[in-house]
């Protein structure tokens, strides 16, 4: 019996132990989980998982609909395009924005803040300004202005947090002036799941008429982000991170910019004339997508607009609110188990120490046990020297997980210290 | 590997070596490597005296997870008294028998276990790390 279960072990490379565990009605919409019915998977901020909607409407589009877009005269190019200017339209409603020409498509929320340093800031960044992050942020949202303030002698200046994790409010209102080029900040941090007022920063923001860069990859998920209510300056989101696909992001630039931003890259399908002494360039969003897009990112990206959209988002938000306050107690109530920061303001995105236990070997058993965590920095160095920790092991929700996952970490951490011991 | 597996491993291996690392201190010495990934932030240092190419003493310090240090302190302990040139040849085929996953090139049992441990997911990076380091500042040293 023994050899037989091994010899299963060996054919399957993904393989967890079986729990009889009932999935949510939510889960059911993710063939991932009809794939492996007994995965935990606690690890959203990395990546979430994708529903059939997304996988079928991808899959379709290579199946029947595959053409380039723009440059073909012929039903089906002709089709492509007006599905991925529709997905442009999407996601411009899906933000509240004012027009489908304040979304550039990306492949990512790493492209879209570099394309803001590089192609917007950079010409108006001059020795003696500013620029403002937290030291919440991502490398993604934190080294393009790190290298950008170095290249002109401006100044980055960092945005400290509380004993609680959550952003030192006060001390960010010291640091914006007159001669702040930009605020850079996150909507949710990845690693300790603080929630920012992001309301309050734009506004501060905006008395110095300083512009405001927020990234979204970790809430534009569940979290409304209205840019006419919000206005922030730029929004930054991945595909991937919202049940869409990898490689496609989202780059929001509102209407007082749009003329602002220059192209990032150069190549096809966003110049107005080249000769050969000089090239002329179409405007925003346009410009952005140098090159043959990804078409079936953005249509795979539709989907997920579409996912989201018939979701209750309010119903989802409080059943996730109290599986976060749930994950909270459990975890504060196992012996060793520390969360290294616990945020008033709280998503449910958990950051913990194991005691003794490096945090790899914490993911590696847990994994044994069916269940998916991330181990180490992620991508936020100077948030973890700043605290004073060397990686963390990185538990975080999403709508298609419940109680009885919460229950197995616990377990499977007491059983860990226990053998550790 | 299963879970069994696993933990029969860490508990005969990986635990007591991670319990009780050799000469893991920091000392004033004439060479120091430093092996660091950036992707999950294990960092140590190796140091050592060498006397006539002679890898004399050697200590290490830093921070990782049980496996990295455990396969730190093998290092330590098998390369002292070798010279350079040895312990060169000694990390070179440890690396090759990790990258073709071949534990019996290996005559040291310690090394097929970090061999096999290799099948563990996604954690080579921690059983490589030092000796890699390692190999590279020798290698570069000689050439
Ligand atoms: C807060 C935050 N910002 C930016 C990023 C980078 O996103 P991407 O890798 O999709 O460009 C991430 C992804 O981990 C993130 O969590």
């Amino acid at each position: 019996m023994r050899n037989n279960a091994i010899v299963l072990f060996v054919v399957s490379s993904v393989s967890y132990p079986k729990y009889r565990f009932k999935l949510n009605s939510y889960s059911t919409q993710f063939p991932v989980f009809e794939e492996y019915p007994e995965l935990a998977y606690l690890d959203n901020a990395a990546t979430t998982q994708r529903p059939k909607a997304v996988i079928d409407a991808i899959n379709k589009f290579y199946i029947s609909e595959n053409a380039n877009i723009h440059r073909g005269i012929y039903d089906l190019s002709n089709q492509a395009t007006t599905k991925y200017e529709a997905a442009r339209q999407a996601v411009a409603d899906f933000i509240g924005a004012s027009s489908a020409s304040n979304i550039g498509f990306t492949k990512g929320t790493t492209e879209s803040v570099n394309v803001v340093a590089q192609s917007f800031l950079s010409k108006r960044l001059n020795q003696g300004d500013n620029i403002v992050v937290s030291i919440l942020e991502h490398h993604a949202n934190f080294i393009p202005w790190q290298m950008l303030a170095k290249e002109k002698g401006a100044e980055l200046r960092v945005i400290p947090i509380d004993e609680h994790g959550d952003l030192n409010m006060p001390a960010y209102k010291e640091l914006v002036d007159q001669n702040t080029k930009m605020v850079a900040v996150n909507h949710i941090s990845n690693t300790l799941g603080t929630i920012n007022d992001i309301a309050e920063i734009i506004a501060v923001a905006h008395t110095k008429d300083a512009p405001v860069m927020i990234d979204a990859a970790q809430s534009v998920s569940m979290y409304p982000l209205d840019a006419q209510y919000l206005k922030y300056d730029f929004l930054a989101f991945s595909g991937h991170k919202m049940y869409g696909p990898f490689g496609i992001g989202v780059l929001y630039v509102a209407d007082q910019h749009l003329s602002e931003i220059g192209p990032y890259n150069y190549g096809g399908g966003m110049i107005k004339e080249v000769t050969i002494e000089e090239t002329t360039f179409v405007k925003f969003p346009k410009n952005l997508e140098a090159g043959t897009s990804n078409v079936a990112g953005v249509i795979g990206l539709h989907a997920a607009v579409e996912y989201i959209n018939q979701l209750d988002r309010a119903q989802i938000q409080s059943e996730l609110s109290e599986l976060s306050q749930y994950t909270e107690e459990l975890l504060q109530s196992i012996p060793g188990v520390k969360v290294v920061r616990l945020p008033k303001h709280h998503s449910g995105i958990f950051s913990i120490e194991v005691e003794d236990i490096h945090p790899h070997d914490v993911a590696s058993f847990l994994n044994k046990d069916g269940i998916a965590v991330r181990a180490g920095m992620h991508c936020t160095q100077p948030l973890l020297t700043d605290i004073g920790v060397p990686a963390t092991v990185r538990i975080s929700l999403a709508h298609y997980n419940d109680k009885s996952q919460i229950d197995r970490l616990k377990a499977s951490l007491i059983e860990l210290i226990d053998f550790w011991s | 590997m299963t879970k069994e597996e696993i933990q029969s491993l860490y508990k005969d291996k990986i635990l007591p070596e991670n319990k009780a690392p050799y000469h893991f201190e920091k000392v004033d010495a004439d060479h120091s490597v430093k092996a660091y990934n950036p992707m999950c932030g294990d960092k140590y240092e190796l140091y050592f005296e060498n006397d006539d190419q002679l890898l004399d003493q050697v200590h290490f310090h830093g921070i990782g997870c049980a496996i990295s240090k455990a396969s730190t302190s093998i290092l330590v302990r098998r390369i002292e008294g070798m010279t350079e040139e040895e312990a060169e040849e000694y990390c070179k085929k440890f690396l090759e028998a990790i990258n073709s996953s071949d534990p019996d090139s290996l005559s040291d049992e310690d090394l097929k276990i970090l061999v096999e441990l290799k099948n563990f997911e996604g954690r080579v990076d921690c059983i490589k790390l030092s000796w890699e380091a390692l190999y590279d500042f020798l290698k570069n040293k000689t050439s």
